[in-house]
């Protein structure tokens, strides 16, 4: 479970501060599908960063099963993201000279598991994305789809107990999109993952559990989705 | 594997940047094994010089001051026994033998036979003078035979000399000598007025300007005394090893104020006298081969670490990629560093291949080192500060091309293949550093 309390981000550019996050209250349940959505430059983004330890709040508290992020020492942080927190990248990020199998098993290096058990361990999230057939594909020869499928297999390996999803769909087409979000759907429900995803597309946003509505580093609005 | 797979990829990716900091590197690296063999090569050429006037070991000689003019009497036929320089007694060989520092001395008498050769007819109206010959001897210590000039000889037919041939009449000659008289191994030859047979014929290396003949020291007293030098039959010359390369200079003052009217001159004297132009590109090569050296170095180690910094930054969305998937910073480092290791192993073999070729260019087109020798006896004096006058038929000083071996040492190699190695993980430390200081956060928010 997430727990923020007064989480506060700011950043300085010349002699300007900016406040990315503002004074932000949240809880986020084990298992929950959190969507959160709002305009560009709102805060989301920032909030996902903060929650994935990838960077740290200038005042507040960030806790994850009562673990206090903000006051673990940087190689605890690192295990902590190594273990249990997956990312799904808007851009995908995946290593471009490594092939989608490689990929995949980059994710499963800082565990140190044998490369037996990492072979088996990537080809079952390859088959669980529908892309064992391209494993020995480089990024440069797989579509968008395709890339991302691979980018949540890596996200997935690992049997993370969080999944943080920036923009998922931003670069993919309509029925990609649906493709996709179906796949991240089915997952969350097998896997009983807590799935924070930062959407500013209203008909993904409302496949959610719950939305979160971000406006000016504020959540302004929370509020449940008829989705069970 | 993985860290493997990973490096050799990244390498294929940047390919050309990784060969223009390789070949940077090796550049950097050619040049230190080239100057380095050259330099080599250009002190062979000088110990080779200087190893026919003092000796393989030799460290220090010590000369009685320059004879008398000739003056001396002939001892019939024509020829004269003339010592080169004024004598040192076995007392004070033995004394200088006996001081702390030094490892041996031996003694050595340098003489030289002049001959006058009269023409048909000589007396009378018409006639024309007579022709002078002169020959070096030198007097060798056969009790000693590490010290001296014979002991920077190769002897090419027979053998040399012994410690049994103390007493006999036998000589080693020079080969150059020998082929311009038609002498051999087993013939007679006279010096002064004592036959010798030749037992062995010597060549020292080409730039030397060697005795013509070495006899026992006994039989060069012998030669002195008989040609009707004022010689008192003991040595003109000492060679002396000191017991370390530290203490040479301390035995040259120990000796000097043992041997107060004595010129007492080291290899470092004689070699700026007699091989100046060799020391002047042993400088060369040395100073500012060396100096050229170190800037291309710093130069490659410059360029490496700023493409290193650059193809870091290229990749901080990469990397930051790699921190969100849970890797330490130490591991990306370790990518890095292995990537810039290999860099560095190619600029290293690259380099040591360049610097074999700098070598062969250099021994194949580079002129040859002229060095003017005097005869051995004049040498000393030179180095000394004194003048010798020449006896009468003598061998002039000649120029002596002394042809450049460079010389690669496994030392050398060494250093370069580190010093590339080095260039190469000083890159790969640039680029870590930067890697260290990236936030995950602000590097996933640059755009690949």
């Amino acid at each position: 479970m997430y727990q923020l309390t007064g989480v506060t981000k700011l950043y300085h550019k010349d002699r300007q501060t900016i406040p990315a996050v503002q004074d932000l209250n949240l809880t986020i349940e084990d298992g929950e599908w959190l969507a959160i959505q709002g305009r560009t430059g709102s805060g989301k983004t920032t909030l996902l960063n903060l929650l994935g330890g990838l960077d740290q709040p200038t005042q507040g508290s960030i806790e994850l099963d009562g673990t206090s992020l903000g006051t673990l020492p940087e190689t605890r942080l690192t295990r902590l993201r190594a273990q249990s927190i997956g990312f799904i990248f808007q851009t995908f990020n995946l290593i471009p000279t490594l092939t989608a199998a490689e990929n995949v098993e980059a994710a499963l290096i800082p565990l140190g598991t044998g490369q037996p058990g990492r072979r088996a361990r990537v080809t079952a999230a390859l088959e669980s994305v529908g892309l064992a057939d391209r494993a020995n594909h480089l990024p440069a020869e797989l579509s968008g789809g395709q890339q991302q499928r691979v980018a949540i297999a890596r996200a997935l390996v690992k049997d993370p107990t969080v999944v943080l999803a920036d923009e998922p769909t931003g670069n993919l087409d309509e029925d990609t999109r649906d493709d996709i979000i179906g796949l991240l759907e089915r997952l969350w429900r097998d896997r009983s993952l807590t799935l924070i995803l930062v959407s500013h597309d209203s008909a993904i946003a409302r496949l959610a559990q719950a939305v979160a509505v971000m406006t000016d580093g504020h959540v302004t609005t929370r509020q449940d989705s008829p989705n069970p | 594997m993985f860290f493997l797979t990973y490096l050799r990829r990244e390498l294929r990716r940047r390919l050309h940047q990784a060969i223009v900091v390789a070949l940077g590197l090796a550049l950097g690296v050619g040049l230190v094994v080239t100057v380095g063999a050259a330099a080599a090569g250009v002190n062979k050429a000088q110990a080779d010089v200087l190893g026919v006037l003092y000796g393989v070991g030799t460290d220090v000689t010590v000369t009685g001051p320059a004879a008398p003019a000739a003056g001396s009497a002939t001892a019939g036929n024509g020829t004269s026994i003339q010592a080169d320089y004024s004598p040192v007694s076995s007392a004070e060989v033995a004394a200088v033998a006996g001081l702390h520092g030094v490892a041996a001395a031996a003694g050595g008498l340098l003489l030289t036979d002049t001959t006058d050769t009269f023409p048909r007819g000589s007396g009378h109206p018409g006639s024309g003078p007579p022709a002078t010959g002169s020959a070096s001897v030198n007097g060798v210590d056969t009790g000693q035979l590490a010290l001296g000039p014979l002991s920077a000889a190769t002897i090419t037919s027979g053998h040399s000399l012994t410690t049994a041939d103390a007493a006999a009449d036998v000589a080693v000659v020079d080969s150059g000598y020998a082929a311009s008289h038609s002498l051999t191994a087993g013939s007679d030859i006279t010096i002064g007025t004592v036959r010798f047979t030749i037992i062995g014929i010597a060549a020292q290396p080409q730039a030397g300007n060697p005795p013509d003949f070495y006899v026992p020291l006994a039989a060069a007293q012998a030669l002195q005394l008989a040609g009707g030098s004022a010689g008192t039959g003991d040595v003109n010359m000492i060679y002396v090893t000191a017991a370390s390369a530290a203490g040479i200079p301390a035995v040259q003052h120990e000796i000097t104020r043992l041997l107060p009217h004595a010129t007492v001159t080291t290899a470092a004297s004689l070699a700026s006298q007699v091989t100046t132009s060799l020391a002047s590109a042993a400088k060369l090569a040395s100073d500012l081969g060396r100096w050229l050296a170190v800037l291309v170095l710093i130069a490659a180690f410059a360029v490496a670490s700023l493409l290193t910094m650059a193809a870091v930054a290229r990749r901080a969305a990469e990397f930051g990629t790699l921190k969100g998937l849970g890797w330490r910073t130490r591991r990306i480092t370790a990518q890095v560093l292995g990537e810039s290791a290999v860099i560095g192993a190619a600029g290293a073999a690259l380099g040591v291949g360049l610097g074999f070729a700098g070598v062969t260019i250099i021994a194949t087109l580079a002129p040859k080192l002229s060095v003017t020798v005097p005869p051995p006896s004049a040498a000393f004096a030179q180095a000394a500060g004194q003048v010798l006058p020449p006896a009468p038929g003598a061998a002039a000083p000649h120029a002596v091309a002394v042809p450049l071996h460079p010389a690669i040492t496994v030392g050398v190699v060494v250093l370069a293949a580190i010093l590339a190695m080095a260039g190469g993980l000083l890159a790969g430390a640039a680029g870590s550093w930067r890697i260290a200081r990236l936030r995950p956060a602000a590097a996933l928010a640059r755009v690949p």
